[in-house]
């Protein structure tokens, strides 16, 4: 029995890749942490196909908490680039102001430098430490969410194609 | 530890976190009117999860949330739910709730982010809230259910080692 729990790598990995991607992109990141718990949807869509035995909920959970950190990662990386990207867009407009110093309201040099566009290492290792745990949390909801959706499967034995009901753990061994 | 024992444990938990959670949002807007440096850290442990624009966002002491109208919505449904979770489901054998369930909780936000994505209408903060705390009021249904289903598979597991 033991043997028939489903592989979690290749449904995680989707789940994970597809949220990470989309959580990463400017403007497509309005939906905020709906994109991580999607991918934990998606992650447990796949192991419900992938699975001989009917996922319980907790096999949601796994599948996306493993979702979740994939998620950070690849979401973290494709954020780099845009980031590095928001910086450069930032120092153009200085040089440009700087050009007009004297039309320029004092302070104007700390409008720019303050708040959203401050980033350093530490910070972003930070962001990138809570995003793994708090994308773990929300993976695990999406893959309990997904089971709960996608978790029903016909199972097909000698007598024919049965119905097998959602397994929130009240059979398992 | 009895199978209640250990699920009141898991409630325990689920409920300080969100707790914490939310009391961490509330208190970056008033951390940075005392320009605290703690604001800052705050904003950058929530930043990943939501894009904290500020037209979008519930302003207190001059300054916004640490995330979202909608991203409090729905963390703040989700505390709520936590609350009731022991009214309406106790702590007995954990089990999902029905799937149409979530698909019926799923259309009030699920319309008002695409109208506003394509710019059909454009909705108040408030009515971001509502929707967001009308998604995350069932959320916790879900998420105890599936935490509690593992822990407690682990530990029939481990008896039956025992056993054996």
């Amino acid at each position: 029995m033991k043997d028939q729990r489903p592989g979690m790598f290749v449904p995680a990995l989707i789940g994970g890749a597809t949220a990470g991607v989309l959580s990463g992109i400017p403007f497509i990141n309005c939906l905020c942490c709906l994109w991580i718990i999607g991918g934990g949807m998606l992650a447990a869509h796949f192991l419900s196909k992938d699975s001989p035995l009917p996922p319980t909920a907790g096999d949601g959970a796994i599948v996306g908490i493993f979702a979740g950190i994939i998620a950070a990662i690849v979401g973290f990386l494709i954020s780099l680039p845009f980031s590095a990207l928001s910086e450069k867009f930032v120092q153009g407009m200085m040089d440009r102001f700087s050009k007009y110093y004297e039309d320029m309201p004092s302070g104007f040099e700390r409008f720019f430098s303050e708040g959203a566009f401050e980033t350093s290492v530490a910070w972003t290792l930070i962001g990138l430490v809570f995003s793994v745990v708090i994308y773990s949390a929300l993976g695990a909801l999406g893959g309990i969410i997904g089971i709960s959706l996608f978790g029903k499967k016909k199972v097909q034995t000698e007598r024919g194609v049965v119905d097998v009901s959602k397994n929130t753990g009240d059979r398992q061994p | 530890m009895a199978i209640r024992d250990k699920l009141i444990f898991i409630y325990s938990l689920t409920l300080i976190g969100i707790m914490i959670w939310i009391g961490l949002i509330l208190l970056a807007p008033y951390l940075q009117s005392q320009s605290s440096v703690l604001a800052k850290f705050i904003y950058t442990v929530f930043a990943p999860t939501c894009h904290q624009i500020s037209s979008r966002c519930i302003h207190a002491f001059g300054y916004p949330l640490a995330v979202c109208a909608r991203c409090m919505g729905i963390y703040a449904g989700f505390f709520l739910g936590t609350i009731f979770y022991p009214l309406i489901k106790g702590f007995s054998a954990p089990s999902l709730p029905q799937a149409k369930l979530i698909i019926l909780v799923s259309v009030p936000i699920a319309m008002d982010a695409v109208g506003n994505f394509l710019g059909i209408w454009m909705s108040s903060n408030w009515i971001r809230l509502i929707t967001g705390a009308l998604w995350g009021i069932i959320l916790p249904f879900y998420f105890l259910a599936g935490i509690s289903e593992y822990f407690l598979r682990q530990n029939k597991r481990s008896i039956s080692r025992n056993l054996s």
